[in-house]
């Protein structure tokens, strides 16, 4: 494909994540009972890869291997315990089902905290603003509480919120099979279009094949919290399924 | 022969200088979570024993009393010594625990305080943000809207006052606006307080899917209550009119108490909001402690007043809430002044508590999300 050599994007270096159990402690139990801390469950363990500027990776792999404690790691939610991942600066954004909104608000108003919360100023977001809305589809439902929102409006708000307001590295977890076919269509056709422009770093994680197929110039499959593979993604999907049909 | 006065002396004495220690040290075993030697912790005993009681001493020279003389000294002045103790004996396991921490320096601290301003500094305006949006929902459902600022609080101010006022014939010179003052300034601390410790929980779907300092969700919710709290503030204007109350020059003195309640709510909210992360039965201990509080706060009568000398007014001094709410009073009812030195103290004391809040929850913020 002869393409130039561009810099890196995201570089991730021998990160490892661990969760705790047995974490939510009592009163009683902190002064009374001996500390156990040997139950440590790591997610993640020494992964290092690195996207360059403009790349699109898919990250696919069984439930539970880690996939989505990385994105969050990446997004910046939480930091690694051990490793270092480097954005090199640039705004980044997570998609998630579930999405992050505050249930009692309006959805306009909770267009204008996320994208606050993303580093847009308010002006900035105002503009975009009807843009968002016509992209999610939700007609009257934008002046109307998030609670009462369908979980189909509520990813497509999401969708909305992350593909219009552009930060420059996405990181989508599982929403793009989101809402009916037509929405389906249409996000797809705007990731595309996302993904073509030069300066727009993209990690998708997905059990979609196709989907992953289709979008992505990488694709990384991780097992057990370890990167099994990385490559071509027609290579990669191909070992993957080979795995996951024995 | 020695008498029993004698030993009970002496034991008061040995309390006096003991006691305010096992509270610090508690906190400090608490805070520092590890396994410690008998010989490690009676160290740090030790060392509270020493620290805490220089500390006091050194309160008690600068208020005139030098050294400690045994003889002859009054049972106040013993009952004062064990609550001064028992305040610093919260305060300084902070500093404390903090330089014990491995990765404390002077450089490390300079990086953190210039994060703590540039933080605050990029989300205040979100904090805004949600905090009228917030304000927005809550009234955007009900059929008399925004009223419910106006109408709930006259109503409590209506109850105590029949009660406190009638029933129990406490009685101060306009006591309507005695009591709502008093109520306006303990919900605003109770509201945040008792929030805080629940606000991670239930702001989860946000805080999971992006960054965030998260005492600036603490920072939204006090706004908001912080903006019911000025409503609040309006009625009592429109009341001091009504009631022909005189206005001296002191009525200034309002603003640095705002600010200082606002600094001490947010410190000690910061510090709760932590633990309220970890700890799941926060909430019932909090809840019991802030009830006890509210009475010894006296929202409804006058502590300096009401209890015998010394204790009231000890209870005024070293209780910030009482402190501030009497300071309230004295300035816009009363057209006295109060004290612009332990004013500064707890705008000190306040300023430390956010800076221990903030750090430790800079330190631990990352591990929120997987906890919860």
């Amino acid at each position: 494909m002869g393409r130039e050599i561009r810099e890196n994007a995201i570089e991730v270096k021998d990160v490892s994540i661990n969760y705790r159990i047995l974490n939510n402690t009592t009163i009683r139990g902190s002064f009374f009972k001996k500390k156990n801390r040997s139950e440590i469950f790591q997610a993640v363990k020494h992964m290092s890869f690195e996207v360059e500027k403009g790349g699109i990776l898919g990250i696919i792999g069984k439930n539970g291997s880690g996939k989505s404690t990385l994105l969050r790691s990446i997004a910046g939610v939480f930091s690694p315990n051990e490793g270092v991942i480097d954005l090199k600066n640039h705004s980044v954004s997570l998609m998630a089902l579930g999405v992050g909104f505050k249930d009692t608000l309006s959805g306009r108003e909770n267009i204008l905290l996320s994208g606050m919360l993303l580093g847009f100023r308010e002006d900035e977001i105002q503009e975009k603003m009807q843009e968002i809305i016509n992209f999610a589809e939700i007609g009257d439902f934008i002046d109307r509480p998030v609670r009462t929102y369908s979980s189909g409006m509520h990813s497509k708000l999401a969708f909305a919120i992350t593909a219009m307001l552009e930060t420059d590295i996405m990181l989508i977890d599982e929403v793009l099979s989101v809402g009916d076919e037509r929405f389906k269509k249409k996000s797809l056709a705007k990731m595309k279009e996302l993904i073509t422009d030069k300066n727009r770093t993209v990690i998708i994680v997905s059990h979609n094949m196709d989907t992953l197929q289709e979008l992505c110039n990488k694709v990384m499959w991780m097992h057990d919290g370890e990167k099994r593979e990385i490559g071509e993604p027609e290579e990669v999907l191909e070992h993957y399924a080979r795995f996951m049909e024995r | 022969m020695v008498s029993i006065e004698k030993v009970v002396e002496i034991m008061v004495n040995i309390i006096m200088l003991c006691a305010p220690s096992v509270i610090a040290c508690l906190i400090h075993y608490f805070l520092r979570q590890e396994e410690m030697s008998f010989r490690r912790k009676s160290f740090f005993y030790i060392v509270y024993v020493v620290l805490i009681n220089m500390c006091v001493l050194a309160v008690s020279a600068i208020r005139g009393v030098i050294g400690l003389q045994f003889i002859g000294m009054t049972l106040s002045y013993k009952i004062k010594y064990i609550g001064l103790g028992s305040v610093f004996g919260f305060i300084v396991p902070f500093p404390v625990c903090i330089l014990l921490e491995k990765q404390v320096s002077i450089e490390e601290m300079g990086n953190y305080i210039k994060r703590l301003l540039r933080d605050l500094k990029s989300y205040f305006a979100y904090a805004i943000k949600s905090a009228k949006a917030d304000l927005h929902a809550e009234v955007a459902n009900s059929y008399l809207s925004w009223l419910w600022w106006l109408i709930e609080p006259i109503c409590m101010m209506i109850i105590y006052t029949f009660i406190f006022g009638l029933v129990f014939q406490a009685s101060e010179p306009y006591f309507p606006i005695f009591v709502f003052i008093g109520i306006t300034m303990w919900n605003f601390f109770q509201r945040s307080v008792s929030g805080s410790v629940n606000i991670v929980k239930s702001n989860k779907g946000i805080i999971t899917k992006i960054y965030m300092p998260k005492y600036i969700l603490l920072l939204s919710r006090m706004f908001v209550y912080g903006f019911k709290m000025m409503v609040s503030f309006g009625i009592v204007v429109a009341m001091m009119l009504l009631y022909h109350v005189k206005i001296s020059i002191y009525v200034l003195y309002a603003v640095p108490i705002l600010v200082v309640l606002f600094m001490f709510t947010f410190g000690i909210s910061c510090i709760m909001m932590h633990y309220g992360v970890y700890v799941s039965d926060l909430a019932y201990i909090v809840g019991i402690v802030l009830t006890m509080l509210m009475y010894l706060t006296g929202v409804f009568y006058s502590l300096g007043k009401k209890i015998p000398a010394p204790f009231g007014t000890i209870m005024e001094e070293a209780n910030p809430v009482a402190f501030l709410i009497r300071g309230m009073r004295d300035a816009l009812l009363y057209g006295e002044k109060s004290s612009g030195t332990l004013l500064l103290a707890w705008g000190g004391i306040s300023l430390i508590l956010i800076i221990v809040g903030t750090y430790n929850i800079y330190n631990n913020e990352n591990a929120y999300v997987k906890v919860i």
